[in-house]
């Protein structure tokens, strides 16, 4: 029994999967806010599996230094969607967008 | 000298196999959870729980300033700015009425996220006069030399979120009272 590159690959993947569920499926700003975080993540997860386990191994620090730019700007567009998430909810008093409601 | 030399062995140690493969079921489990459940502070709640296993995960597999960074600052800062935009909107607390306008906590989320990372990188690495911890100071070096670019644009990313989002907040649509029409709505003022 080991964990390497692709027991990690297939978490990072599902995460992917999860967070690109939600940024299709759900209607709430929120959710579909929290959708793009795990798709960062899922994203930075690969980054650091690849430096630690994959061909990026000659440079482990690589992957890990690509991960904290990816959890930074993750952290950025979270705080614009926290405004436009706001603007949404000033306007329409729900989180619920629909192509209906414009 | 090869471009791919010997690849690193996969993690065979008993303990941190089973550790990883708890972190990534409960990791994928709390994310489902958070996308799936109605109550949106319960979603919050699981969002947080699984920034909180992708960070454990990077302990088992990452250097530590990454899990560092994960837990202290993206977590805090994701979960600190989506527990204020509950609170500016659908409230956690109905009646609960903050101190301080809704600009000073968004300003003061985005500072903290900068200032918290501006604490990392000076504390973790050797830059500007040699604060380092040793355990990091290979991973610090490393960001502060192969990719000292790479940071600049990330000061400029945040810095442009920060002003991006105190824009979008002081916009000339203001709230209105809870379920009560908005101030564009009621007329003029007499």
């Amino acid at each position: 029994m080991s964990a390497g590159l692709n027991l990690v690959l297939v978490g990072a993947v599902a995460l992917f999967a999860v967070g690109a569920f939600a940024l299709l499926a759900r209607r709430s700003v929120i959710v579909m806010l929290l959708g793009t975080q795990f798709m960062f993540a899922a994203a930075s997860i690969a980054f650091v599996a690849f430096g630690r386990f994959g061909l990026g191994a000659r440079n482990q620090n690589a992957g890990a230094a690509m991960a904290l730019f990816a959890g930074a700007t993750a952290v950025a567009e979270l705080a614009v969607g926290f405004g436009i998430a706001t603007l949404i909810y000033r306007q329409h008093r729900s989180f619920v967008i629909d192509a209906d409601g414009e | 000298m090869p471009l791919i030399g010997a690849l690193p062995q996969p993690i065979t140690s008993a303990p941190l196999v089973l550790f990883i493969y708890l972190v990534l079921i409960l990791m994928v489990g709390s994310a489902l959870a958070s996308v799936v459940l109605r109550s949106t502070l319960y979603a919050v709640g699981a969002f947080v729980a699984t920034m909180v296993l992708v960070a454990l995960l990077y302990l088992a597999i990452a250097p530590f300033l990454l899990f560092a960074v994960q837990l202290l600052v993206v977590t805090t800062v994701s979960a600190a700015l989506l527990i204020g935009l509950l609170r500016e909107t659908t409230g956690l607390v109905p009646s609960t009425v903050g101190p301080v306008s809704r600009e000073w906590i968004v300003g003061a989320a985005v500072a903290a996220a900068l200032l918290a990372l501006l604490g990392v990188i000076l504390g973790a690495t050797s830059w500007p006069n040699g604060l380092c911890c040793s355990i990091i100071v290979g991973f610090g070096a490393t960001l502060t030399s192969t990719y000292v670019v790479g940071l600049a644009v990330l000061v400029v990313i945040l810095a442009s979120a920060a002003l991006g989002t105190g824009l979008l907040l002081a916009g000339p649509t203001r709230p209105s009272g809870r379920g009560g029409a908005s101030i564009r709505e009621r007329g003029p003022r007499r």
